[in-house]
């Protein structure tokens, strides 16, 4: 495990110390994560691996500042996301960070292109519109522009989604069990093209499966159990 | 792209995929109700206003016993007439007749009608005779034993009989006693001579003109008026209006809080549905690092973007609308009203905005308030404080705004009091009527079993659409009932066979003569009623006027001599609100001191009188007071014994104060009947002027038909008002059901999957919405009722009864448009194939 030092940026672009997420529930408190200390360099690729309730996704949503720690501390881009209010942490976010989901999270009432031009719009970026097309070609979908999400298949809509979270060159990419709504196939066929991607463009990813192939593509593991964090070997 | 272009983009974007329609309808449609109501409320008022101008003849009079010279700067068109009383004299016959001398402007407003013989229709034309020639009353010719085209002299000038008036304005402002109306010109007065120093005159000054003007006029000149200076305005012209110009008002008033209110409530069900769908868009903007700030501007702009769209297209439907109704309805007002008021559009389109405010904004707030954390965790911030303040801030402005609409504060306050009050109750009642479905759905098999499972298994969303429609279906039936009572009242008011005619000064010696003429001919007349003229002078022995604060001495009800009566019995139309009606009571007192050769006078302080609810107010009497008239020169005290309410507009003779019989008897005193005379028999009248050449006849039958008119305006507008507002019932049952779409959808997927067929599907939707529209009914009707009971009475006078077709119609009603909306709204979900629901759903 590496000690995270914010000093080292932008060596490691993601940096987490002593981490933890505690909940109030109807019977008492929760703690869905405990001490979890971790730094992901640029470019490295880390899965977030464990059993379902293990904290996964709340470990994924505290690095990308969707949400507040009960402890610890989380540096993203070299910024520590505890001296950030809500808007701050947006402002942070904005065309530098990516973001793959399970649902897809597509917009229903824009298409294909106007899916992935959103982040663009969102960030100011130029060119958004021949940069949202390049991204959809480079997703192979680039005949579909004006299909709208209904009118897609599950891995039609994922790639558009992964289009989308690159489409901004961001430095980080995060996933959340970016292949759990698709069947098997399909599900390989996203992951080659996730990585391809990330390999392009040398975006640091960090994803949360529970599927041990597309852990395996990772060239980090951090296994977590009952919210305590491990790293492991890839296998 | 800034956030305001990204707003609209988005916007624009979800514009196809139908998101934004629901609101955008609710929006359309409750500023559409409430524009039509302000609209065709102002000009309703106005065509009112119009038609109470038309019987005063201008839209202010000024009367005053001396001319007045210099007048407030106002661009009002006007009109000078005089009025004074003289003898007229043809031969040997003479008569006191009041003449009018009138400029060639006069009247302002309404029409004069001159015929060639009594008691024809006659034509329009100015009021103003030709040169050397009057037009008279019906009633003069027989007494001066005259024909048109006879001369007549008028103090020392002679004048041709041009033609009869048939109808003028102010005819209906104290008929009975008047003399016989002379109408002359003002510039031959002179050649009369009529008019010396310290001659009795009254200056007519009429004023006309568009409404603001008018007001301001009014507004500047009553402080410049002298206590024996009258202003009157076009609403007072008619005693008889009154009563139908306060309920059409409060009406109008009722019906434009109703729709604005379920324009908002369609609103606020719709901006919450829209809410709901967003909250993944406002979660994901955020991952992408959107701030708290540029959602607020993305939605905002967007939330106003629809708000303005939506007020402008209901506006413009609104003034469509009002324009076909006004030309329906009221042909004449509005072909001759002012194009739409700038304040209906502007009341419109605020009322559009801040209703959509108060409604969408706590749903809003909350959206702006998403955490991104939503896109990996689906649950919901609560609502947060600053959209706690919006609801209040907002919701207190539209109160605000619905109050300046109202005009009327203790109207508002206590409809919305009422509202919550009722919001409460129906809570609790539609969780009542859903534990009685339970029953029902036991004992039910197959689809409405399904259906019933349905409701109580979302208890609060059954419990919210029941309150929802519920509501809808009251406040609809609500403005039926009181529109259906209202037009009954009316119509009660005026029947058919309302009296037609005043016979005035009947002698005693032709009672019964005039009782068998009319008998003979089969008419029917009111009871007879004698009269004498007296003022009132004292209360318990005091001046009246030094019991009477200072800005209460001036009322006319002191000025004028009034017309008293005696009878035994109590008059139709008048009911007694405290005291006891006096009865046979006679008095049989010593006679007081009369002076040698008048006729006696029994005076007895505590005989007995009763006087009119309305002057006992004015003039701060109670019962047990004694009250001295004077007649003649004599005067006479009475005990008030009974309190009465008289109901001015009934067409019979109506009194201030009736005496109990014994008292007035020894006066010579004429008498008063009302008489309805049929269309087809109204040439018995000029048989009946030359069989009593000394009664004076008083046709009120232009008079009625004008009313009637002015009831049937109001009456169409009414009906109209209500289409609107079952529109917007219609939008609050529509929202509350599309509402429930998602959730209905999902269901019905799983539904589907798990291999239930598409009819058995369509007949439990069909079941749920029957017995939803039905308890709905069923609720509405029983607070439908309860509301009437409360304020029929005290808002409009109508009598407390209960409305049983009600309580079938409604729930057919409520059966019926549930059934039918909600069919219609969610037909679509049983007939896509479900792997494409499960898709859109995702």
């Amino acid at each position: 495990m590496t000690s995270p030092d914010p000093l080292q940026f932008p060596a490691a672009v993601v940096a987490a110390r002593g981490l933890s997420q505690r909940v109030a529930t109807g019977e008492g408190t929760l703690d869905i994560l405990t001490d979890v200390s971790l730094a992901v360099k640029a470019g490295e690729t880390l899965a977030i691996v464990g059993a379902s309730g293990s904290g996964k996704s709340t470990l994924l949503g505290l690095l990308a500042g969707l949400d507040h720690a009960s402890g610890g501390e989380v540096w993203l881009l070299g910024e520590r996301l505890n001296d950030l209010d809500e808007d701050a942490r947006a402002r942070l976010r904005a065309g530098r960070i990516g973001f793959v989901f399970q649902s897809f999270q597509l917009l229903p009432a824009l298409t294909a292109l106007e899916n992935i031009l959103l982040p663009l719009e969102l960030s100011a970026a130029p060119d958004a519109r021949e940069r949202a097309a390049h991204w959809l070609e480079q997703v192979g979908l680039g005949a579909r522009s004006g299909h709208y999400p209904r009118q897609l298949s599950g891995g039609e809509q994922q790639r558009v989604a992964i289009a989308r979270a690159f489409a901004t060159d961001p430095s980080v990419v995060f996933a959340d069990e970016p292949t759990g709504n698709l069947d098997a196939d399909t599900g390989s066929r996203i992951i080659d093209l996730l990585f391809a991607l990330n390999a392009s463009a040398n975006t640091t990813l960090i994803l949360v499966t529970h599927d041990d192939a597309l852990a395996s593509r990772c060239q980090r593991r951090l296994q977590l159990t009952a919210g305590r964090a491990q790293e492991a070997l890839p296998a | 792209m800034s956030f305001l272009r990204l707003g609209l983009w988005l916007l624009q974007r979800e514009r196809a995929s139908g998101e934004w329609r629901v609101l955008l309808l609710a929006l359309i449609i409750g500023v559409g109700s409430v524009s039509t109501t302000g609209f065709l409320g102002d000009r309703m008022q106005r065509a009112m206003s119009d038609q109470g101008a038309g019987f005063l003849g201008a839209d202010l009079l000024v009367t005053s016993p001396r001319p007045i010279e210099s007048w407030p700067d106002a661009g009002l068109s006007t009109s000078k007439a005089l009025e004074f009383a003289s003898m007229v004299s043809r031969g040997d016959a003479f008569q006191l007749a009041t003449l009018r001398a009138v400029d060639s402007a006069y009247p302002l407003r309404g029409t004069v009608r001159i015929a060639d013989q009594p008691f024809a229709a006659g034509e329009a034309r100015p009021a103003q005779p030709p040169p050397g020639r009057v037009y008279v009353d019906p009633g003069l010719l027989p007494l001066l034993d005259a024909e048109v085209g006879d001369s007549v002299q008028i103090g020392d000038a002679q004048f041709v009989i041009a033609g009869v008036v048939a109808e003028e304005p102010g005819q209906l402002g104290g008929v009975f006693g008047l003399a016989p109306r002379i109408f002359m010109r003002a510039d031959e007065v002179e050649r009369t001579r009529i008019l010396l120093p310290g001659s009795r005159v009254t200056y007519l000054y009429q004023f006309a003109g568009e409404s603001e003007p008018v007001a301001e006029f009014a507004a500047a000149l009553k402080p410049r008026l002298e206590r024996t200076q009258r202003l009157i305005g076009s609403k007072e012209g008619v005693e008889t209006l009154r009563g139908a110009f306060a309920n059409a008002e409060r009406y109008i008033q009722l019906t434009a809080l109703i729709s604005l209110l379920l324009a908002v409530a369609a609103i606020a069900i719709a901006a919450r549905r829209h809410a709901l769908r967003h909250y993944d868009q406002a979660a994901l903007l955020r991952c992408f690092g959107a701030t708290t700030a540029q959602l607020r501007l993305l939605y905002g702009v967007q939330l106003l973007t629809l708000g303005l769209i939506g007020s402008a297209i209901g506006v413009v439907i609104g003034a469509f609308a009002q324009q076909v109704l006004a030309g329906m309805v009221l042909p004449s007002a509005a072909a001759r009203l002012p194009e739409l008021g700038a304040a209906p559009v502007f009341a419109a389109i605020a009322s559009g905005l801040l209703g959509l405010a108060a409604a969408a904004l706590p749903a809003l707030l909350r959206l702006i308030r998403v955490s991104p954390l939503r896109v990996l965790r689906r649950d919901l911030p609560p609502l947060p404080l600053a959209a706690w303040i919006s609801i209040l801030l907002s919701g207190s402005t539209l109160l605000a705004l619905t109050v300046w609409y109202a005009g009327d504060a203790k109207l508002v306050a206590l409809f919305t009091g009422a509202l919550l009050a009722l919001a409460l109750v129906l809570a609790l009642l539609a969780q009542l009527a859903l534990l009685l479905g339970r029953l029902v759905q036991r004992m039910a098999a197959g689809p409405l079993r399904f259906g019933l499972a349905q409701l109580l298994r979302h208890r609060l969303d059954s419990t919210l659409q029941l309150g929802s429609f519920t509501l809808a279906l009251f406040l609809v039936a609500l403005l039926a009932l009181v529109r259906s009572d209202l037009i009954d009242g009316w119509q009660q008011q005026l029947p058919p066979d309302a009296p037609n005619f005043f016979l005035v000064n009947i002698a005693p010696h032709q009672e019964q003569p005039v009782a068998d003429f009319l008998d003979k001919h089969n008419l029917k007349a009111s009871a007879l009623y004698p009269m004498v003229r007296g003022r009132v002078v004292e209360r318990n022995g005091q001046p009246i006027e030094s019991t009477l604060p200072e800005g209460e001495r001036d009322s006319p009800t002191l000025r004028r001599e009034l017309n008293l009566t005696w009878t035994a019995s109590l008059p139709p139309n008048n009911n007694v609100l405290a005291g006891r009606w006096h009865g046979e009571q006679r008095v049989a007192a010593p006679v007081k001191g009369t002076p040698a050769g008048a006729p006696l006078l029994r005076s007895d302080p505590s005989a007995e009188i009763s006087v009119e609810s309305g002057m006992a107010e004015r003039l701060g009497l109670a019962l047990g007071d004694s009250l001295g008239f004077r007649i003649g020169d004599q005067t006479l005290s009475a005990r008030i014994s009974s309190i009465r309410s008289v109901k001015w507009d009934s067409m019979q003779p109506n009194f201030f104060v009736i005496f109990a019989p014994g008292q007035l008897d020894a006066l010579p005193a004429s008498s008063i009947a009302s008489v309805f005379v049929p269309p087809d028999a109204s040439a018995m009248m000029p048989q009946f002027v030359r069989a009593f050449p000394g009664v004076t006849v008083l046709a009120l039958d232009k008079l009625i038909a004008n009313i009637q008119a002015v009831f049937d305006q109001v009456i169409g507008a009414i009906q109209l008002l209500l289409g609107f507002l079952l529109a917007a019932g219609v939008a609050v049952v529509v929202a509350t059901l599309l509402a429930s779409l998602d959730a209905r959808q999902q269901e019905a997927v799983l539904m589907r999957t798990l291999g239930a067929q598409r009819a058995y599907l369509a007949k439990g939707l069909w079941s749920e919405f029957l017995a939803l529209g039905l308890l709905a009914g069923v609720l509405a009707s029983a607070c439908a009722e309860i509301a009437m009971a409360l304020i029929g009475e005290r808002l409009f006078e109508l009598p407390v009864r209960l409305h049983p077709w009600l309580w079938l119609s409604l729930p057919l009603a409520g059966a019926t448009l549930v059934g039918l909306s909600g069919w219609l709204t969610t037909r679509h979900i049983t007939r896509v194939p479900p792997m494409q629901s499960i898709r859109a759903l995702n």
